[in-house]
């Protein structure tokens, strides 16, 4: 699965759509202004992907979101510990655990929903979300077990990887869109781009 | 005398004591530890997927990606670093289920599965295993020591071997 810069940059583009999709819908629901860094996609080794997203053995609070439908996926946000206590203060639960991470889930959802929406549209493709899950571990585990699911006969990873900033606080969070090896042929396919005899 | 990364879907090993030999962050990936009675060297492959067969052969350029293929490389590196297969025995570490997902396959268990079943296959037995859970764990292997460790995020290093005395006494 070698990409073009070609494909990688449309890779990035649908990111940045869908991305700001879904910073839109979060700032709605807090009522806060959202930032959104440009979108980067890169195909990697496993070993070097996990790296990209950051520091292993950082403990992090996680939401995955599966994705089925035309196209299989995952959706994972990453937040630091106390990043994510903010945003549930934000949210009116600070201080419950278990409160918190059902919020963070909520938010993974609706985040979510309108990232592969805003993709799904462009893209004219079908995707439903599956119930998010939570986790709070180590970086490392947590991304590797997301690309355990997605890389089963390729040995590159593509990540397409954002992040978002609620502003004027404490609070940013990695948003990651990693697409399983059919789903990236499915993508790229809907835009054009993708050559059958190159898979 | 250095630490050694065995990164996603690769392995690491040494001869050279003092030599420390780390897989960070398993998750639902396995590292299998491979070490022998003499402490004469280490091995340790960061395994990612049970079975090689889905994949296709031209993409298998990582030897440690798949518990089937890992298993026998891993056992061959000893060979090459002096040991001989009859003296080598395994430890594991990983294979959790970082998110429980009601009906979902669960690859770390079917990781841990196929791993066993591969060194059932080269004759290799395992000594010690830290498995399953829903917790990511690091693991490192002290070459020269006969040491494997395993640390949970946030938590203690705990020794895995050598066996408990009480252990040896029993076999």
């Amino acid at each position: 699965m070698d990409l073009t810069e070609l494909q990688l940059d449309a890779l990035r583009e649908m990111a940045n759509i869908g991305s700001g999709n879904a910073a839109t819908a979060l700032a709605s629901m807090l009522g806060r202004p959202v930032d959104l860094n440009v979108p980067s996609a890169s195909a990697l080794p496993l070993a070097d992907a996990v790296e990209a997203v950051g520091d292993v053995t950082t403990e992090v609070t996680a939401v995955a979101i599966p994705v089925a439908g035309d196209l299989c996926a995952t959706v994972l946000m990453t937040f630091k510990p106390s990043h994510a206590a903010t945003l549930c203060g934000f949210l009116g639960v600070a201080g419950d655990p278990e409160m918190e991470l059902s919020a963070l889930q909520e938010i993974g959802n609706i985040l979510g929903s309108a990232y592969i929406n805003a993709m799904g549209t462009m893209c004219g493709l079908e995707m439903e979300p599956a119930p998010p899950m939570a986790a709070v571990d180590m970086l490392g585990a947590i991304v590797a077990s997301v690309l355990a699911t997605a890389a089963n006969s390729s040995d590159l990873a593509l990540l397409l990887d954002s992040s978002m900033i609620v502003e004027g606080a404490e609070c940013e969070f990695g948003f990651l869109f990693v697409p399983d090896e059919n789903g990236v042929s499915e993508l790229l396919g809907r835009l054009g781009l993708w050559e059958q005899d190159a898979a | 005398m250095a630490d050694r990364m065995a990164r996603m879907a690769e392995i690491a090993s040494s001869r050279t004591a003092g030599d420390v030999l780390v897989g960070l962050g398993l998750g639902s990936c396995i590292g299998l530890a491979l070490t022998d009675d003499s402490d004469r060297a280490a091995a340790l492959a960061h395994i990612v997927l049970p079975v090689s067969s889905e994949a296709r052969s031209s993409d298998t350029a990582s030897v440690a990606k798949f518990a089937d293929i890992a298993v026998p490389a891993l056992v061959n590196e000893m060979v090459r670093l002096g040991v001989p297969v009859s003296r080598v025995f395994a430890t594991l570490v990983g294979g959790a289920q970082m998110f429980a997902m009601a009906g979902s396959m669960d690859i770390g268990a079917r990781n841990e599965e196929a791993v066993r079943a591969a060194l059932a296959r080269q004759g290799v037995a395992v000594r010690a295993a830290v498995t399953g859970g829903s917790v990511g764990r690091t693991v490192r292997v002290y070459v020269g020591l006969g040491r494997v460790t395993y640390k949970e995020a946030g938590g203690q290093e705990i020794d895995m071997l050598p066996a408990a005395v009480a252990m040896r006494r029993a076999a």
